[in-house]
C-alpha cells in the first residue's frame, strides 16, 4: 500500500472481504422475494445506502469472475451499471 | 450560617441522560448547581425523575474536565494548550491539507446523540456543506438505525407511534430487548404503575432481568431466547397469529398493502416457523410461543416496546420490521394504548436520527439522492452539495485501515470505547492523520487525537432535545460554559476556520433553519417551546401543538398504507465452538450511564464501581468460578479480564456484562459482524470462553500484537 495515492487514483475503499461479506448479507434478506424484486431490492439497497466507492470495488470484483458472492447478488448489483433501473424519488426496499 | 446548598435561581431544563428526556429544575447558587428537581409540568415525567438525572450531575465539575484547547502533531506527543482561535486554525489546515492531499472524500464527521438537535444539524452541515462530502455519521448508527430502516419500510416513520402516556390505556404490553425498569426508569415507573392495575406483562430477553420479576412488575411470560435468535421468535409469534387467524383483516383490509400480506402470511404461516420446530431453536417452550402470540392478538390495546437487544444484531433491521409486521396484522396501531415503540438509549437519539446526521439522508429522512430534497438545501446553504451517499462510521473506520480515509470530526463520541471491536478502531484511529475531537474530557479516543476541542455539558448550552417519544424539549444553559463556548459555537467557528462564512445569534436560529428545511418540525420554534413546554413532532401547519399518537388515519407512506416485508430468519455467523463455548450479550444498569463518561465521575459509582460477568451457576461450576474471582474472556477478536458473579438471571450457555467502565473494555471481545441493513454493530451476540484467573494481568500488555493495523 503506497501513500502516493490521490484523488482518482484505483484504491480500494476498504477491505474487499468486508464489502463481500455486506453484500451476501443484503442477499440474504432479499432472498425470500421472487427474482425481479430480490434483484430490485438488492440494487437499491446498495445504490441508497452504499458510498459509489463500495459499490464500484463489488462492481469490478463481479467483472473478475465475483465467485464469493451469491448468484442473485451479482444479479442485482449488476442493475447498478443500467440506469433505466433508477426509479426517481424511490430508493427503498422493492415494490409490489 | 446560611444554609451553602439554598438555591438562589432555577432553570427548567431537559436531562440528557436516557431517551425518557425528563423535564428538571436546575438549581444554582451563585456559578455553581446546587440541585436538579424534576419538574411537575414535565410531559415526559410528570414530576418523577431516577438516579442518574436527579443526583449525576456533578460530571461537569469532574477535576479532569478539560477547559482549554489542545493540540499536537502526533499522537505520541504530549498535548498543548492552545488558544480557541489556534485550535480551530491548526484542524482547519490539517483538514485541508488532507483533502488536498487524499481527496475530498478523505475525512468525515461523527455527531453524537448526547448533543441537541442543533449541534447535530450543524453537524451535518459542517460535513455537507463545508467538507463538501455525506461522511456525516452519528453514534445512532450503533444503537438504532434499524429502529429507522425496520420501521420506515413497515409503517412509514422511524420512530415511536406513541406518547409515553398511551401505555396507560394498554392492556398488554410487550417488551422486547429492552430493560426499563432499569435502562428508560421513569418510563418503566410508568409501566409498572400500568401492570399493578392489571395489565399482562410479556418479556422477550435471553436475560431475567429486573424487568422480568421485581417490585410490582413480574412478566405473565418471559421467552428467555437465545441471543440472534429474535427473527425466528418474532416470526413464530407471526406463524401462530397467522396459522390461528388472529390477525385483524378488517385492519389490514382498510390500512395495509393486502397482497404483501398474503406474501407474509405465507413465509411466516411455513411449517418451518411453527414453534415445535423454532422454540428447541430459540431454547424456548413451544407452549410459550403460542401463548404469547395469543396474548398479543387478543389486547384488545396490546403495545411493543423494543430495545437494543432488538437492534444490535445482524438481523437488527429484519428484527424491527417483524415489530411493524406484528402491530400491523393485528391491527395494534394507530390509537392510544397500542403501538410500536422503540426505546432510545441516550437523550437524543431521535433527534439524532431526525436530524441528517447520516450519510445518505438530509433532516427529515429525504434522500441526498434525491434532486428536489438536495436543492432545497443547497439554496439554503449556498453551495453545490454531493449527490451520493457517504460512509457510515464502521465504513470509515474500514476505510481509515485500508488507507482511503485520513481525518475525522468526533462531536461528543467516543468510538474506541463505544464501538466493537476495539483493536480494529484503534487501528482505524492509528491510521488517520488528523482526529479532532469534541468533548467533556480526555477519554479514550483522545489518546488517538490530534485536536481537543473543550465542549460545554447540556448544563452550560442552550438547544433542544428530541426524547423517545419524538417530544421536543428546550435544553437551557443553567451556568457559564467551562470553556467559554457552547457546542454550537465551536462547531461554527470550526466551519468557519474552514472558510464557511455562517453566524447565528443563537442556537434558536437553528432551529428555525431546521425548521425551513424538515418537514416534521415546520412548526418547531424556541418561541413554540417556550410557550406550551415541549411539542411531538410532527409539528406543522396541520398540528401547530405537535401529535401524540402517530398512523391514526394512514401511515406516512406514498399510498398511505402500511406494508409487510419478508423476515426470513437468517442465523448469525456468531456461533459458540468448542474454543468459545459461551454467548456473551451485554447490557446496562439503572445507576450507571452508557461508556460512563459522565456517571463514572459522579458519586453513583459507589452503586456500580465496576462492571461483572453475570454467569450461571452451572457453567461457573464447569469452569471452577466462584462469585467474585477473576476470569479472563475472550473472543476471536480479544481478551479482557474482569470478575465474576455468580447469578439466576442468566441461562447456562449465556454471559452477560455492562459496558460503563473504561478499564473493563467489553469492546474489546464484542464482534465486528453488524446489520445487514444499516451495519449497526451485532453487539448482543459474541461467543466467548470465560477461564478463572488468581488476578489481573497488567492490561497494558494485552493483545499487544492485535494493535497495529493489519496491511
Amino acid at each position: 500500500m503506497t501513500l502516493s495515492y490521490s484523488q482518482g487514483a484505483a484504491m480500494p475503499v476498504m477491505a474487499l472481504d468486508r464489502i463481500l461479506l455486506m453484500a451476501n448479507q443484503i442477499g440474504d434478506f432479499f432472498a425470500p422475494y421472487p427474482p425481479e424484486r430480490r434483484a430490485e431490492g438488492i440494487r437499491n439497497h446498495l445504490r441508497t445506502y452504499w458510498d459509489p466507492r463500495m459499490r464500484d470495488e463489488l462492481l469490478q470484483y463481479i467483472d473478475a469472475g465475483g465467485a464469493a458472492l451469491a448468484p442473485h447478488v451479482v444479479a442485482g448489483a449488476k442493475l447498478l451499471q443500467d440506469e433505466s433501473h433508477a426509479k426517481p424519488g424511490y430508493y427503498g426496499p422493492p415494490k409490489a | 450560617m446560611p444554609n451553602p446548598i439554598k438555591p438562589e435561581k432555577s432553570v427548567i431544563t431537559t436531562c440528557a441522560y436516557c431517551g425518557v428526556g425528563c423535564g428538571f429544575k436546575a438549581e444554582t447558587r451563585g456559578e455553581k448547581i446546587v440541585r436538579m428537581i424534576p419538574w411537575k409540568e414535565g410531559k415526559a415525567n410528570h414530576g418523577h425523575s431516577c438516579i442518574k438525572g436527579r443526583f449525576a450531575y456533578d460530571y461537569y465539575n469532574a477535576p479532569d474536565r478539560v477547559l482549554t484547547p489542545l493540540i499536537r502533531s502526533s499522537i505520541n506527543d504530549p498535548w498543548k494548550s492552545v488558544s480557541w482561535q489556534e485550535a480551530f486554525d491548526y484542524a482547519a489546515s490539517e483538514f485541508k491539507r488532507i483533502q488536498a492531499k487524499f481527496g475530498v472524500k478523505s475525512i468525515g464527521a461523527v455527531s453524537s446523540s448526547r448533543c441537541t438537535n442543533e449541534e447535530i444539524f450543524l453537524t451535518q452541515k459542517l460535513a455537507r456543506a463545508v467538507l463538501g462530502n455525506n461522511n456525516i455519521d452519528n453514534c445512532a448508527r450503533i444503537c438504532h438505525s434499524p429502529t429507522q430502516f425496520g420501521l420506515t419500510n413497515t409503517i412509514g416513520a422511524g420512530a415511536a407511534s406513541q406518547h409515553f402516556d398511551s401505555i396507560l390505556q394498554a392492556d398488554v404490553i410487550m417488551v422486547v430487548g429492552a430493560n426499563p425498569t432499569e435502562g428508560h426508569p421513569v418510563f418503566g415507573s410508568m409501566m409498572k404503575r400500568r401492570i399493578r392495575e392489571g395489565a399482562k406483562l410479556i418479556v422477550i430477553d435471553p436475560r431475567k432481568t429486573e424487568t422480568v420479576e421485581s417490585a410490582h412488575c413480574k412478566a405473565d411470560v418471559h421467552l428467555a431466547i437465545r441471543p440472534g435468535t429474535n427473527v425466528a421468535i418474532l416470526d413464530s409469534i407471526a406463524h401462530v397469529i397467522v396459522r390461528e387467524k388472529l390477525y385483524n383483516e378488517a385492519f389490514v383490509r382498510a390500512r395495509c398493502e393486502v397482497k404483501e400480506f398474503e406474501n407474509w402470511m405465507a413465509l411466516v404461516g411455513d411449517d418451518k416457523y411453527a414453534p415445535e420446530l423454532i422454540g428447541p431453536i430459540a431454547n424456548v417452550d413451544p407452549a410459550d410461543i403460542r401463548k404469547v402470540a395469543r396474548m398479543y392478538a387478543g389486547g384488545p390495546n396490546s403495545t411493543i416496546y423494543y430495545g437494543l437487544g432488538v437492534t444490535e444484531h445482524s438481523q437488527g433491521s429484519t428484527g424491527v420490521m417483524c415489530l411493524g409486521n406484528l402491530g400491523l396484522s393485528c391491527g395494534m396501531l394507530g390509537r392510544e394504548g397500542v403501538g410500536v415503540n422503540p426505546l432510545r438509549g441516550q437523550g437524543n437519539v431521535q433527534g439524532g436520527s431526525c436530524l441528517g446526521s447520516w450519510p445518505h439522508v438530509f433532516s427529515g429522512y429525504r434522500f441526498v439522492t434525491d434532486y428536489a430534497t438536495r436543492s432545497s438545501f443547497e439554496a439554503e446553504w449556498g453551495v453545490t452539495l454531493d449527490a451520493e451517499p457517504g460512509l457510515r462510521l464502521p465504513n470509515m473506520l474500514d476505510a481509515a485501515v485500508a488507507g482511503s480515509f485520513k481525518g475525522m470530526y468526533i462531536m461528543g463520541e467516543d468510538p474506541v470505547q463505544s464501538d466493537p471491536n476495539q483493536h480494529h478502531v484503534i487501528a482505524a484511529m492509528k491510521s488517520m492523520e488528523c482526529v479532532v475531537l469534541h468533548d467533556l474530557f480526555l477519554n479514550e479516543t483522545s489518546k488517538y487525537a490530534h485536536v481537543f476541542f473543550p465542549g460545554s455539558s447540556s448544563l452550560e448550552k442552550d438547544g433542544t432535545f428530541t426524547n423517545a417519544e419524538r417530544r421536543v424539549s428546550r435544553v437551557r444553559k443553567v451556568i457559564e460554559p467551562l470553556a467559554g463556548l457552547q457546542d454550537w459555537e465551536i462547531t461554527v467557528k470550526f466551519m468557519n476556520a474552514m472558510g464557511y462564512n455562517v453566524s447565528y445569534s443563537n442556537p434558536g436560529e437553528v432551529l428555525d433553519e431546521i425548521a425551513r428545511l424538515s418537514p416534521n418540525y415546520s412548526g418547531m420554534s424556541f418561541a413554540l417551546i417556550d410557550r406550551i413546554g415541549s411539542a411531538q413532532w410532527p409539528c406543522n401547519v396541520d398540528a401547530p401543538e405537535g401529535t401524540e399518537v402517530l398512523h391514526r388515519e394512514k401511515f406516512p407512506r406514498a399510498n398511505g398504507l402500511g406494508t409487510f416485508m419478508l423476515t426470513e430468519y437468517v442465523p448469525t455467523s456468531e456461533r459458540t465452538s468448542d474454543r468459545y463455548p459461551f454467548l456473551l450479550t451485554t447490557g446496562r444498569i439503572l445507576t450507571q450511564y452508557n461508556v460512563g463518561t459522565q456517571t463514572r465521575r459522579t458519586p453513583n459509582s459507589l452503586w456500580h464501581p465496576e462492571d461483572l460477568l453475570e454467569i450461571n451457576e452451572q457453567d461457573a461450576v464447569a469452569c471452577g468460578v466462584r462469585d467474585g474471582d477473576w476470569v479472563k474472556m475472550s473472543s476471536k477478536f480479544g481478551q479482557i479480564e474482569l470478575r465474576a458473579r455468580i447469578s439466576e438471571r442468566v441461562n447456562p450457555g449465556i454471559v452477560y456484562t455492562t459496558f460503563h467502565h473504561a478499564k473493563s473494555k467489553a469492546n474489546a471481545v464484542t464482534s465486528d459482524l453488524s446489520d445487514w441493513a444499516t451495519n449497526c454493530p451485532e453487539y448482543k451476540v459474541t461467543a466467548v470462553d470465560v477461564v478463572r484467573i488468581n488476578a489481573p494481568t497488567e492490561d497494558a500488555s494485552l493483545d499487544a500484537e492485535r494493535l497495529e493495523p493489519a496491511e
